[in-house]
Parts: C-alpha cells; sequence; structure tokens
C-alpha cells in the first residue's frame, strides 16, 4: 500500500535523457553501481533473520479462530452474525430460484434481456440457459448464480453510494483510490485466505471475497461517470436551482446512467470470475465440478461444468449489457412499441407465468430425455488428441514438442538464472528499472516490495528440508515474464490489425468479447486438454488469458487516435506504414501501454490458477493453504503476499511507461 | 480606474431589476486579499507569479432597467461568463454584490437562493445544455418541476412553450434528434418555462450556422418586443451586440472598458481597444436619426420619422423627397428634423 503513493502525479524526479548532459547521471550511475557490488558481496541467499515470522503468526491466528469461533465475541457478535445474514441472503436467493424452477429462471433470463437490451439478448440470453439445462448441470449453475447475485446485490449497495462520495471529493476519491488500485491488483486467491480465516467455509467467504472483488469497479465507474458529466449540465441544474440532492437525482444520475450500467456488466462479470474461484472453499457449485475434475485430471468431467460456467458468463453477460444504441432519428414508422412501464408488467407476467404452468405441470428437475451427457465423447477427443495433436504434427511438432521447448529451453534456463542471481541483485536491478522509469519514489517503493518478500521467510520441504520462498518467487517471475512476452508478441501486431483493417475487427470482436467475460479456469481445461500438465501449460494457459484485454486496448487506442494528424501526414507524402510508426503507434502509445499493463496483471491474476495444472511456484504453495489449512495456512499466506508485491511491482513499473511523459517523448 | 463609472454610465436606471456594485472574481488561494489591493492592476502573468491568484472580473458595476436588453461583449477570456455566472452565484463572487429585483444575492442563504434560481432568473447556455436523457417537454418542464409543479401541469405549460418556439408537436423527441438550431430553441424554451423576470443569455448563438443565428437573434427581439422581459446577454459578436443591445458593455480584462447605447459605442469608442472593434461597423446601421438631426425649422416637411429610426433606413425616404423629414418622438411630439444632406454625411463618413 506504501506503493499507492510512489504512483502519485509527482515526477519531479523523473530523468531527461541527453538534454541535461551527462553530469546529472553521475550519481544515479554511482549509486546504483555501488549498491550492485554491496548485492554482490553480501549473502547470495536471503538471510533466515529476516524472517519476521508471519507465517507462524498467520497459523497461530488460524487455530486461535478455529478454536473460538464459538466463544470469542469477535466472532459471536460479528463474523458470525454477518455469516449467517449472508447464507441467509444466498439461501433466499436459492429459494426463490427453486420456486420459479427452471422454466420460470428462463424466461427470468430472458425477461431481464429483453428489458435492458432488447430482443436479442432475451434470445440468447434464454438460449444459453437453456443450454445449460440440456447439460444436466442445471443444480450447481443455481448455486453459482445464487452467490452471484448475493455478491452482486452486497458491492453495487457498497459500492454506488462510494462512488457517489468520491465523486464529489477529491479527498475521499484520493483516499480510495489507493485502496481500489490494490484491492484490482491483487489476484483474487489472496483474498480467500483471510477470508476464510474469519469466515469459515462456503458461502460466506465466497460472497465476501466476491464482494472485495466487485467493489472497486462499481466505485470506479459510478465516480468516473458522475465526474465526466459535462460542467454545463451541472451549471443548467444549479442555474435552474436543483438542491445538490436534486442535482443528482435529476442530472448527474441521468447522465452517467451508461457508464454506471457499463459498471453493473463490469461488476458481475468481475464477480463471476471470482465466484468460480470460489468454489475452492466447499460450495457445491459449477468451478468446484471443474475443479473436481481438473485434480483427477479428467478433461471430460471439468469440461462438461466448464462449458456450463461459459454458458452462465455469457447469459449474464448478454442481459447486463444494457443498450447497445439509441435511435438517432425520430422514427418514420411507429413499431407497436410499449412503455416502460406495460414492458416491465409483460416481463413479469411471463415469468410469473412460466413458473405457474413448470409448478402445475410438476416440473422440478429437466427431464432426462432432454439432457445429454457429452463428457465420454470430450474424453475420447482427449483421446484422438493426445495421439494426434501432441506429437507428430509437421513442422511445429505438435503441443507436446512446443511445450518441451518452453520447459527445457525458456523456462527452466530463465528460471535458473534468475535463481541463481545474488538475490539482493535482483533487487538493485529492479530499481534501476523503476528509477529509469518514474523516478527514485517508484525505486524507492518497488525495492520495498521485493524486500518484503524476503521477509516472508522459507518454506518447509523440498530437497534440503526446506525451500526458500525467494528461489520460488523466482520460479514464478520466470513463469510470468515469458507469458508477458509472448502475449504482447502474439497480441500487439493483432492489435495493430484490429485497429487498422475493419475486417480483422470484425473477425476478432467475437472472440475478444467473449473471451473477456470468462472466468480464467475456463482456460485451462482446453490447455489441459493440448498441453498435459505442466509449467508450460501454466505459461499457455495465462497467455490465453492474457491475449484479449491487450489486442482489445491496442485497436482501441489506434482506432482513438484522431484522424487530423494522420491526414496532415498523408498529405505529406507519408506511406502507409510511416504514417502508422510516426503518427498512430505513438500517439495510440499511452493505451498500448496500458494493455500491456492489462496483459500483465491478467498474467499474474493466473499465476496461483496455473498451479492446479502443474505449474508450481508460489500458486502451488497459495493453494495448498485451502486444502489443508491447519498444516499449510502460514506458508500460504506468505506466498501469497509474494504473489502480491510481485504484481505491485510490475503493475507500477508497466503504468510509469504509460504516463511518463520522459517516455512519450522517447517513443 | 474609472470610480465613478457606476454614476457615469448607469446612472439613468431607475430602480433597476440587476443592480451590480463592485463585484469581483479572483481564482487562487486567499484571493479576496487581492480584491482592491495594488497587485490587482498588475498584469496578468506577473500577478500570478507572484500571488498564484487570477484576476476573472475586476470591480464591475453594472444596473440593468425592467424590460432592458443589456449586452455584455468581449473576446474569450475578458470575463463575461464569469460575470454572468457571478449574477446567480453559479460561480461564487469573490467581492461585490448583487442585487437582483431588490434582493441581495451575494447575502442571500440557501433556500432565498433557490428561489431566485427558480423564480426570478433563468439561463440559456452556449452549447444548449439540454438534458440527453428527457424528452424535449421534461427538458422544457425541467424549471417547473423544479418549483414543485405537478406533472400535468407542468406538461401542459411545457408543450405550448415548445409551442411558442415552433417545435409544436415535437415534445416526446429527445435532444440529439434535433438541429442545433432546433436545441437552442428549446434551451430558450425551458428558459421561458419558468416565466421569469430576467433572462440570462451566454452565447447562445455562438454554435449556431450565421443564418440559424440570425433567425435566433430575430426571435430574441421579438421577446424584448412582446414580453418585455430583462435580459443579460453575452457575446463575442460584436454585430450580434449592435442588433440586439438596448445598451452594450464591453469587457476586456475582466473590466468594462465602456457602457452604452450602441450608437454611443460606435461614435464616441472610450479607447483604442474599442475605436478598433467598432472600426468597420457602418455609422448608418447604428445611428438613429435623432442623435444628427437638426433643430425643428418651420417646414415644410415631406413626411414624419420615429427618432429610433437608423439613417440607414430613412435613406428611401430622403430619396423620394426634396423636403425635410420631421422627427418625432415616440409620444408623437416633433423634436427636431433631417435632411437629405444629414443622412448622406453620416454615409459619407461612414469609414472614419
Amino acid at each position: 500500500m506504501a506503493l499507492a503513493t510512489a504512483s502519485g502525479p509527482s515526477n519531479a524526479t523523473a530523468p531527461t535523457f541527453g538534454v541535461a548532459g551527462t553530469r546529472r547521471w553521475i550519481l544515479p550511475v554511482a549509486a546504483f553501481g555501488l549498491l550492485a557490488i554491496v548485492a554482490i558481496a553480501v549473502n547470495p541467499n536471503v538471510p533466515s533473520w529476516m524472517d519476521i515470522g508471519l507465517q507462524k503468526w498467520v497459523r497461530d491466528r488460524y487455530m486461535w479462530t478455529v478454536q473460538n469461533s464459538n466463544t470469542s465475541w469477535i466472532f459471536t457478535s460479528v463474523f458470525n452474525p454477518l455469516s449467517d445474514a449472508i447464507n441467509w441472503m444466498v439461501e433466499s436467493v436459492q429459494w426463490i430460484l427453486r420456486t420459479l424452477r427452471w422454466p420460470g429462471v428462463l424466461a427470468l433470463f430472458a425477461a431481464i434481456g429483453w428489458m435492458t437490451a432488447g430482443i436479442r439478448a432475451a434470445v440468447s440470453g434464454g438460449l444459453a440457459m437453456a443450454a445449460i439445462a440440456v447439460l444436466d448441470v442445471w443444480e450447481p449453475a443455481m448455486v453459482t448464480l445464487s452467490i452471484m447475485v448475493t455478491a452482486v446485490s452486497i458491492a453495487l449497495v457498497i459500492g454506488i453510494p462510494l462512488g457517489i462520495w468520491t465523486s464529489r471529493s477529491d479527498r475521499a476519491e484520493r483516499v480510495l483510490r489507493g485502496f481500489l488500485d490494490t484491492a484490482q491488483v491483487m489476484p483474487a486467491f489472496v483474498y480467500l485466505i483471510p477470508v476464510t480465516i474469519f469466515f469459515g467455509i462456503k458461502y460466506p467467504p465466497a460472497v465476501i471475497a466476491t464482494v472485495i472483488y466487485a467493489v472497486p469497479p462499481a466505485v470506479r465507474l459510478t465516480s468516473l461517470g458522475l465526474r465526466s458529466v459535462p460542467t454545463v449540465m451541472n451549471e443548467v441544474g444549479e442555474s435552474f436551482g436543483c438542491t445538490s440532492w436534486q442535482q443528482l437525482l435529476k442530472v448527474q444520475l441521468p447522465m452517467a446512467r451508461s457508464t454506471i450500467l457499463l459498471g453493473l456488466n463490469q461488476v458481475i462479470m468481475m464477480a463471476f470470475g471470482i465466484v468460480v474461484i470460489a468454489s475452492l472453499l466447499g460450495a457445491d457449485d459449477l468451478g468446484n465440478l471443474v475443479l473436481k475434475g481438473l485434480q483427477k485430471n479428467d478433461v471430460g468431467a471439468a469440461f462438461v461444468p466448464g462449458l456450463g460456467i461459459v454458458l452462465l458468463a455469457v447469459a449474464l453477460d448478454r442481459i447486463s449489457t444494457g443498450e447497445r444504441s439509441t435511435p438517432t432519428r425520430p422514427p418514420l414508422i411507429k413499431l407497436p412499441t410499449v412503455d416502460r412501464r406495460t414492458g416491465t408488467l409483460i416481463a413479469l407476467g411471463t415469468v410469473v407465468v412460466a413458473a405457474a404452468i413448470a409448478k402445475l405441470a410438476d416440473v422440478t428437475a429437466i427431464p432426462d430425455a432432454l439432457t445429454v451427457d457429452i463428457s465420454g465423447t470430450i474424453n475420447d477427443a482427449v483421446g484422438w488428441v493426445q495421439d494426434n495433436l501432441r506429437k507428430g504434427v509437421p513442422v511445429i511438432g505438435g503441443t507436446q514438442a512446443i511445450n518441451d521447448f518452453l520447459v527445457t529451453d525458456v523456462l527452466e534456463p530463465l528460471r535458473k538464472f534468475l535463481v541463481w542471481l545474488p538475490w539482493l541483485l535482483v533487487v538493485v536491478v529492479v530499481a534501476g528499472i523503476a528509477y529509469l522509469s518514474k523516478g527514485w519514489r517508484l525505486a524507492v517503493g518497488c525495492s520495498a516490495c521485493l524486500l518484503l518478500i524476503g521477509t516472508m521467510g522459507d518454506i518447509p520441504g523440498g530437497a534440503d528440508g526446506r525451500t526458500h520462498l525467494w528461489d520460488l518467487s523466482m520460479d514464478t517471475l520466470s513463469q510470468v515474464l515469458v507469458a508477458i512476452v509472448i502475449s504482447v508478441a502474439i497480441a500487439l501486431p493483432l492489435g495493430v490489425w484490429a485497429g487498422r483493417s475493419d475486417r480483422a475487427q470484425q473477425v476478432m470482436r467475437p472472440f475478444l468479447d467473449t473471451a473477456q467475460v470468462m472466468p480464467q479456469f475456463v482456460y485451462l481445461i482446453p490447455v489441459l486438454f493440448l498441453f498435459g500438465v505442466g509449467r508450460g501449460a501454466g505459461v499457455v494457459a495465462s497467455v490465453i488469458y492474457a491475449i484479449p484485454p491487450c489486442i482489445r486496448l491496442t485497436g482501441l487506442g489506434l482506432r482513438e487516435v484522431p484522424y487530423t494528424p494522420r491526414e496532415a501526414a498523408i498529405s505529406f507524402g507519408a506511406t502507409e506504414r510511416q504514417e502508422l510508426v510516426k503518427v498512430q503507434l505513438p500517439l495510440a502509445f499511452r493505451s498500448i501501454m496500458l494493455g500491456i499493463n492489462q496483459t500483465i496483471l491478467m498474467v499474474l491474476a493466473t499465476v496461483i490458477i496455473a498451479a492446479l495444472v502443474g505449474a508450481g511456484a508460489l500458486g502451488l504453495v497459495a493453494y495448498e493453504g485451502f486444502t489443508k489449512p491447519i498444516q499449510k495456512i502460514g506458508q500460504s499466506a506468505a506466498a501469497g503476499l509474494s504473489i502480491v508485491f510481485l504484481a505491485i511491482v510490475l503493475d507500477r513499473i508497466t503504468q510509469a511507461w504509460g504516463t511518463s511523459p520522459d517516455q512519450q517523448r522517447r517513443s | 480606474m474609472l470610480p465613478a463609472h457606476g454614476d457615469l454610465w448607469g446612472a439613468s436606471v431607475t430602480d433597476p431589476m440587476i443592480e451590480v456594485r463592485g463585484l469581483w472574481k479572483v481564482y487562487g488561494h486567499r484571493a479576496e486579499r487581492i480584491v482592491g489591493s495594488p497587485e490587482a492592476d498588475l498584469p496578468r502573468n506577473e500577478l500570478e507569479a507572484r500571488t498564484g491568484c487570477v484576476v476573472a472580473m475586476r470591480e464591475v458595476d453594472l444596473d440593468v432597467a425592467q424590460g432592458e436588453v443589456f449586452v455584455v461583449m468581449g473576446l474569450s477570456g475578458s470575463g463575461k461568463s464569469t460575470l454572468v455566472r457571478c449574477l446567480t452565484r453559479l460561480i461564487e463572487p469573490t467581492a461585490g454584490t448583487v442585487r437582483i429585483g431588490g434582493v441581495d444575492v451575494t447575502k442571500a442563504d440557501d433556500q432565498q437562493l433557490l428561489d431566485v434560481r427558480r423564480h426570478k432568473v433563468s439561463m440559456v447556455f452556449q452549447h444548449f445544455g439540454l438534458l440527453p436523457h428527457r424528452s424535449l417537454v421534461d427538458n422544457v418542464a425541467f424549471g417547473l418541476e423544479l418549483q414543485g409543479a405537478d406533472k400535468a401541469q407542468r406538461r401542459e405549460l411545457a408543450a405550448s412553450t415548445l409551442e411558442l418556439v415552433g417545435l409544436r408537436g415535437m415534445g416526446s423527441y429527445k435532444p440529439h434528434q434535433l438541429s442545433g438550431g432546433q436545441q437552442q430553441r428549446v434551451g430558450l424554451a425551458r428558459a421561458l418555462a419558468t416565466n421569469p423576470d430576467i433572462l440570462l443569455f451566454d452565447e447562445p448563438f455562438s454554435a449556431l450556422d450565421p443564418l440559424i443565428r440570425r433567425e435566433m437573434q430575430d426571435e430574441v427581439i421579438r421577446l424584448r418586443t412582446e414580453v418585455r422581459k430583462t435580459m443579460v446577454f453575452i457575446t463575442h459578436d460584436l454585430s450580434e451586440a449592435l442588433r440586439l443591445g438596448d445598451r452594450i458593455a464591453i469587457m476586456r480584462d475582466g473590466r468594462f472598458v465602456q457602457v452604452g447605447t450602441p450608437a454611443e459605442v460606435v461614435l464616441n469608442p472610450a479607447d483604442d481597444y474599442v475605436r478598433n472593434f467598432v472600426r468597420d461597423v457602418p455609422r448608418s446601421h447604428v445611428v438613429p436619426v435623432d442623435a444628427i438631426m437638426d433643430p425643428l425649422g418651420d417646414g415644410p416637411y415631406g413626411g414624419d420619422i420615429a427618432g429610433d429610426t437608423k439613417v440607414r433606413d430613412v435613406v428611401g425616404r430622403v430619396a423620394t423627397t426634396e423636403l425635410p423629414l420631421r422627427v418625432i418622438d415616440p409620444s408623437g411630439t416633433p423634436v427636431g428634423s433631417i435632411d437629405r444632406m444629414g443622412v448622406l454625411s453620416v454615409i459619407a463618413n461612414e469609414d472614419l
């Protein structure tokens, strides 16, 4: 959190290149040189005296909560009632869903889709839900949905008022911003550890972890929407005598409506990604079924609930996207449109009728005749893939060959190199990069983060009885770096292509749209399918997860470059290539950097998940805390925090690339 | 500094609708210490470097009579938008008083201020400022809604106001379905719907095409003659100012450099700045005949002409008769005469 300040507006210390001559370089170069020498000279490994005993502390706290969860006032009067309330909410939603029965729920999705986005959303939302029924994963899908609905409602109740507050007070904005930034950088798993400690297992920790993750986009987009209301509109309201309350209700909120709705969509999708992960805590939902399949390396068993997750994600996304466009001209032909109130009544009526018919006809479960079991087919396909695609494919050699190359020729050498480096030298080098990127403050912040990893202590196990957490961090870092490089190398050209060609954009768009709403979990299934288990698979899963936002933001950045400067370049005789390189790319630089930054966050978010397909390293240690909390919660917390520190360092440095004026000049 | 200019330029107004005294707006830390201090007269960037403050408007005195159209003209950054916003405290003035219809706005509490904004003053904005999520009729009804009028009543009133500005039957449209000119008609209707005593216009037509702009100006002229609203009109367009204003204030660097009727400003510019501005304005377009008439003689006369007729509009009359015309004031009393030579001399000196 100390890093929040390092990203502040002050970049007065940012170095400039070649302008002020060499003199101002003497001090930094000397300082870093000296530090590097010291770093090499001292202990190449993290000294044991740096261990601050965090692991034991966490374990003790956990044991204490296990022993006192029915006696201590903090549980009996705070956490337990909260848990009970959340359980009650989730179960109420489940009761409603059960009462509606599946025809009623289908009708509900269609009705919401119709009301928010029109007939197409209604059809696609309804169809996706019907497919879930056909796949025979309806019950776990309803569990997932009930956790979702509860978490999103809570997130909105918290997030929208906070958003309104931050839009009206700069101080509130500054204070909250630090929290929100940190909350969004942290991989979801990290929340699960403390949340499990306080809220036990099953629904409450899942809901709380989801709320923590979903509140930031709600706050951010509410605040953004309200702040982007043009000044003149505020003046209009004021000049006609609005009180500040009326101003909010009659001017600002309606004008911010589309941004806030976009926020709602993001909140839902964010929440969805986490709800699925929260299955680790033992809710009997879709994610849990996927997890069980993955743990047994049974692709077929993981695939069906995985597909259920995809379908539910698509359904939720479609019905929460809101109106895509409004007619720009007065309608020439009056279609039989209905006003809002009648529309709502019709929609609700449909739902009630569907539920009533289901009740009268006593439809409880989906009839067996309607469902299909595709897991056998999937497993056959997996067999075929293993026989045919893993090896012996011409030119590329098959996925096994790619995997082997990634592991033996890229990941392993890099990991060994990073582990071999004296640990303080890594800190100094990262600090140097941070200094060049933004200045002293960032350098100090980044070194602090890395040094904090050193304070986490070693973990038991491994070759000589203990494993250095630092070495695991370097292992994770090597995977992250490789995944980032591959993602960017694939995504940037595709993004440029999508930004330049309408056809490319059209072709990629449906893929990107769908990819964006998928929880990370889902990506593991095909990866496992093709690459088997191991670090290679982990990297590939991260890459697949991280590419879409990078393509999207690069393309968007290029498209947002105003045409005038491009036209000017063309009028001076620039070739298409020159125009791209000299005008469009530099002007889209910030957006592209934002894309790369997002890529990095996505990769980091996948790190723990990748442990499920055998990527090991920090992710595995963090994950083990959920399976055997009593033995391993301490080291799990240490690994989780180390991931957070790595995440903060990578996030802040790449964010600096996107904002530093110096970098912009050099581009 | 012209300490007496309130008397010089505003004294003709008795019982003013808007009364502004010593109004300042200074931006920056501890802005109030700049007001009236010697620093206030420093050049803009020197003041900013020394104190961190920027003076947007200084020492403005102003009286606007009931039914008068008062135009404030200046280039961008001259402080004219600040002035109009300070009148209803959309921007909080740093010093000075504003009285509207006898109420001291600068000392008003929240409720009184809301009252002024809801009932006494309405504003028309440069980029229309229509609420995009509301239909036209609900946009026009906005002020009524804030006054607390019930739905049926305010819709009816709004629909008839829309009709008044020539948008009959379009009440259910959304603003984005209209052209710029139509949107500003809605903006005008919204301001009129609450039947305020005072209309404030903040460069309302600058975003419109010249033809549409002229149409809208005609609309304002119609309002002036038909409903006699008091208006404060901000513009950067001199011809608009001359066309609409009963009186014009020329603003520069936050202060009034001259206040007067269009004829006064054109014929006797207060300084080189104003002179430069009005250089290309044909005198005959702004000078009324009573400003150049000869004393009343024995006659005979070729006819009567109203004293406020512009010189260019009598060219046709003097061309058809050898005899001078008799000038009469609004009550019909003969006050002087004008002949062909008088008219020609104005036109001949056009380029001076």
